[in-house]
């Protein structure tokens, strides 16, 4: 963790709202993002998450409501508020005309603050100098967004603000930024980043913040995220499974076959541990609790888009997990 | 310095397009003294255009009486209104302002400045002062290439090569105010397409209202709302003349585009 923490979120939105005539595309979002912090910012397509990126980049201006990076209005003091930040802009926006040195070379330039970091940067993404030295109409759209993370990352902001940074990268590329990622957390630098791929968030992230149909719907450790998450487990009795298990606190049957029995509980574990250790057990299983599920809880069979309804973590992940824009890659 | 750096880039950005259409324009107004050579100089040229009918005279925007009073010079100043000629320098200006601000938020290339510590004033800045250079050059290219051609072509008839400079203010003015205006649909569009469409329609607007207004009479009173109205580069070549109407019209009508591009691109959510 950084070692000097300001008082102050780095980022702070203040029921930011942004409507496009009579579509509400996010609405009262409330956030502060602590400094020398792994962000996420969650949420199926649609949700928001882009739209609140935009207001933040001072790309769009909000209807209502506020939002500040390092203090500043991003909208009235924008130039400030984007003093010390890096953005992952989308790998489509560079110049086809240039090389990408020399596209990394004026971005520095535009920045006004050297390219401490690029030389790392190439070396974590594995995007070699050679390549840097072709015109970027060459470019597949994985090196593209090496290069776009580079320029983002070189200048080492102390904000960064990345809208699906890994999107195009192999896996083993992708370990080697997130630990880029936690390296930078470590020394002060804050990162706030949007990503489809939960397993990426639950590994990187220390808090997480979920959007759904423009709304805030829960903003939470990854931690605390997971123990409000209802969970199951698989148990194979010695002998005929226990009539009075249903009795046991917070836990529900869900299927019965033979001495094997489906449970789902949620919150506290003993419990049901306690009642179990009564018995014969000759199996037990208990999947560890997974952002994934915590996230299909969220939008279930939901895939409205702006002004939908609020969600509540209630729904079986199980039963969810083909309706949902979210992927898990482990 | 931002700035600076921000035109570099955008000038540099299509500069093989930009510096055919500066040759053209240059070949263009370099081939008229040879031109009015071959056809036996302003008499020549005189009797020629009392062969044509009023609608192809109005469209040379001369008449032979002109030509007849101002000899070479009258010709040669064809040249600047010549539709091939307006052609030419429209696609540079209107290319450039369509394709820096519109056709960049099109592509979300915008982003990559708009996204460090730059203000949309730097950003729209750098779009300014790069119209101002392709219109700075192209006020060059005209006259220079004309003054080759009159010295290799060597026509009959008397120029005073002095009189080259209020016609290439003459015509920096006109650029300036299509540049302006340009800029101004370039902030309001999100595609390239759009703003080319919307500059051309207009030019193609006012060029018609000038061109009518000479021929009809009940179009006169419209022709004041055509910046070509404005535009007379045969009274600066054959006089030196550049009226100070003409001067604060067309400077105000390009101060007024790029002005409210500005007051557009700075207010306005922008795509991508």
């Amino acid at each position: 963790m950084g070692n000097l923490r300001h008082l102050e979120p780095v980022i702070e939105t203040t029921a930011l709202t942004k409507r496009y005539g009579e579509i509400a595309a996010l609405t009262d979002l409330h956030l502060a993002v602590p400094e020398g912090s792994i962000y996420g910012f969650l949420g199926p397509n649609g949700a928001g998450k882009t739209t609140a990126i935009r207001l933040l980049m001072g790309v769009i201006r909000a209807s209502s409501g506020s939002a500040r990076i390092f203090g500043h209005d991003v909208w009235a003091e924008g130039v400030a508020a984007r003093r010390d930040l890096g953005f992952l802009v989308t790998p489509d926006a560079f110049y086809p005309d240039m090389t990408g040195i020399a596209q990394l070379d004026y971005l520095a330039r535009l920045s006004g603050k050297p390219p401490v970091l690029r030389d790392r940067l190439l070396d974590t993404l594995e995007l070699g100098r050679d390549a840097l030295r072709r015109r970027l109409g060459s470019y597949s759209k994985g090196m593209r967004q090496k290069l776009a993370l580079t320029a983002a990352f070189q200048h080492d902001p102390a904000l960064l603000i990345l809208d699906e940074p890994t999107d195009g990268l192999d896996p083993l590329i992708q370990r080697g930024f997130e630990e880029l990622l936690r390296d930078l957390r470590d020394r002060g630098r804050t990162i706030f980043m949007s990503s489809h791929d939960l397993a990426e968030v639950e590994r990187t992230c220390e808090r997480v913040a979920v959007v759904r149909g423009g709304r805030l719907v829960a903003e939470e450790t990854v931690e605390g995220l997971k123990r409000l998450q209802r969970r199951t487990v698989e148990v194979t009795f010695g002998g005929d499974a226990p009539p009075n298990l249903a009795l046991v606190p917070q836990v529900t049957i869900i299927s019965r076959e033979g001495r094997r029995v489906r449970l789902a509980f949620e919150g506290d574990l003993n419990p049901l541990l306690r009642f179990l250790a009564g018995h014969d057990v000759a199996n037990l299983v208990l999947a560890p609790p997974r952002l994934e599920d915590v996230f299909m809880a969220f939008y279930g069979d939901d895939r409205s888009g702006p002004g939908g309804a609020e969600g509540t973590p209630a729904v079986d992940p199980q039963d969810a997990v083909a309706a949902s824009d979210l992927v898990m890659r482990r | 310095m931002t700035v600076l750096r921000m035109t570099a880039r955008l000038l540099r950005r299509g500069l093989a397009g930009l510096v055919a259409l500066l040759l053209g324009v240059a070949v263009f107004e370099l081939v008229n003294p040879f031109v009015a050579d071959s056809l036996g100089g302003p008499q020549g040229l005189e009797g020629i255009l009392r062969s044509l009918p009023p609608a192809l005279q109005a469209f040379t925007k001369s008449q032979p009486e002109f030509i007849a009073v101002s000899g070479l010079a009258g010709y040669l100043s064809l040249g600047f209104t010549h539709p091939l000629y307006l052609t030419l320098a429209s696609a540079a200006l209107v290319g450039f302002g369509a394709r820096t601000l519109a056709g960049e938020m099109e592509r979300g290339t915008i982003q990559l400045a708009l996204s460090r510590p730059i203000s949309r004033f730097q950003v729209y800045a750098a779009r300014v002062l790069g119209v101002v250079v392709v219109a700075v050059g192209l006020a060059i290219a005209g006259p220079a290439g004309m003054m080759l051609g009159m010295r290799l072509a060597q026509p009959e008839g008397t120029l005073e090569i002095g009189y080259f400079l209020p016609t290439a203010l003459a015509t920096l003015l006109l650029f300036w105010a299509i540049g302006g205006l340009t800029l101004l649909g370039s902030a309001a569009a999100s595609t390239t397409g759009r703003v080319v469409a919307w500059a051309t329609a207009a030019l193609v607007l006012f060029y018609f209202i000038d061109y009518f207004a000479t021929l009809w009479a009940f179009l006169e009173p419209l022709e004041p709302l055509s910046i070509f109205s404005y535009y007379d580069p045969s009274q600066a070549l054959v006089n030196g003349a550049l009226p100070t109407r003409h001067i604060m019209t067309l400077g105000l009508v390009g101060l007024g585009g790029a002005t409210g591009g500005l007051a557009v691109f700075v207010r306005r959510d922008l795509p991508t």
